[in-house]
């Protein structure tokens, strides 16, 4: 089944979007819930973002320095 | 983007089901917190943990500092009056969020005669109520330096009442509002010290400050002394990291050795509790201040 990881909302007043700066895991790779998957920055400081699921990262939807918004796709785990 | 942060500076990004059951119930009790407000990188960590720190008088502040990313009122904005069910909406959320450690902090609100200092005991008092057993720890603005505000709040008998003195003295005037004054700081500081003494110690008077502005470690000395001198027990110091573009930029990464010799260099002047590194926030893990002076009377 295909799962679509998405950067989570943080609520009202939070942090909105942030720029992609690094991958940590590849294409194939499968990861355990929790793992790293993609470093963002903002503003304020560089967060890992933690798989929410295990699975296999099967795409990979954003790349290295893309601004992205709180909700939108990230990666696409095979669960 | 790559490169900017050195690689001390990394937090998770809030989420997963614990990070949703925080939020879920924070948003259902139409409360504010700083965690947001002032786009704090430790949310994901505590809201995981289930510990957040509760804002109340509203998210839209009456002064604007340089390095804040609350919300100021545009210039002729009315902000609401304090909203007497706030309280006990706080109350709730500490029963749901199961907190043994409740920190309360508010926006400044210069536009009320008491400041909220009304309103802070009361959300104290409320809290207790509902939560037999809960520590409160209250972190406060300066209510104009008015020792009768102070005083409304510490006849509450918070078990910590913190009041920030943020940064050195020497850089009042570039990062605070002109409202703001490090003297009446520390006044405000030394009158709920007094008031504390005078009531048994009952509650421990806390401050931090933020590092990275371009001060030096002299500097910083001398903060502490000021706030050791005013009858502080327990400081925290923390890298400041910039909320947005508005505010202003990080002059320096000061680095975790650094840190650490901050945390040494206030033990060794005196203070019973003190937490340095570069994520410490004045409500950060606060529970571990309350146990650890718990644990030396």
């Amino acid at each position: 089944m295909r799962y679509e990881v998405t950067l989570p909302e943080l609520g009202d007043d939070s942090v909105d979007r942030a720029t992609v700066t690094l991958w940590l895991a590849d294409e194939g790779d499968i990861v355990s819930e929790n793992d790293d998957l993609v470093e963002m920055t903002t503003d304020k400081a560089a967060f890992s973002v933690p798989s929410p699921k295990a699975g296999t990262l099967v795409e990979k939807l954003v790349d290295e320095d893309d601004e992205v918004s709180v909700g939108d796709v990230l990666c696409i785990l095979e669960i | 983007m790559a490169g900017q942060f050195p690689e001390w500076i990394r937090r998770t990004w809030g989420s997963g089901s614990d990070f949703g059951v925080t939020r879920g119930i924070l948003d259902g009790l139409q409360l504010h917190t700083v965690c947001q407000s002032a786009r704090c990188p430790n949310i994901g960590e505590c809201w995981r943990r289930r510990t957040a720190t509760i804002m109340v008088l509203g998210n839209v502040c009456t002064r604007k500092c340089a390095f804040c990313g609350v919300r100021s009122a545009q210039s002729g904005q009315t902000l609401r009056a304090p909203d007497p069910e706030e309280p006990g909406r706080v109350a709730e959320a500490v029963r749901r969020l199961e907190l043994r450690h409740a920190v309360v902090t508010s926006v400044t609100r210069d536009d009320l005669a008491d400041g909220g200092s009304g309103h802070f005991a009361a959300t104290v008092e409320t809290i207790r109520a509902v939560n037999p057993g809960c520590t409160v720890e209250v972190l406060t603005p300066d209510f104009q330096g008015s020792r009768a505000a102070v005083e409304t709040v510490m006849a509450a008998g918070p078990d910590v009442f913190g009041h920030n003195i943020e940064t050195v003295e020497r850089l009042y005037p570039v990062l605070r509002s002109p409202a703001h004054d490090y003297g009446r700081s520390l006044a405000v500081l030394k009158s709920a010290a007094a008031m504390a003494a005078a009531s048994g110690g009952r509650t421990a008077v806390k401050s931090a400050l933020m590092v990275g502005h371009g001060e030096t470690p002299d500097e910083v000395r001398a903060t502490l002394a000021g706030l050791l001198e005013a009858g502080c027990v327990a400081v925290c110091i923390g890298q400041y990291l910039r909320p947005g573009k508005a505010e202003r930029e990080v002059a320096e990464f000061v680095t975790p050795e650094q840190f650490a010799a901050y945390e040494r260099m206030a033990y060794a002047m005196g203070f019973a509790f003190a937490v340095a590194g570069p994520f410490v926030r004045s409500s950060y893990r606060a529970e571990e201040l309350v146990n650890a002076l718990k644990a030396r009377h």
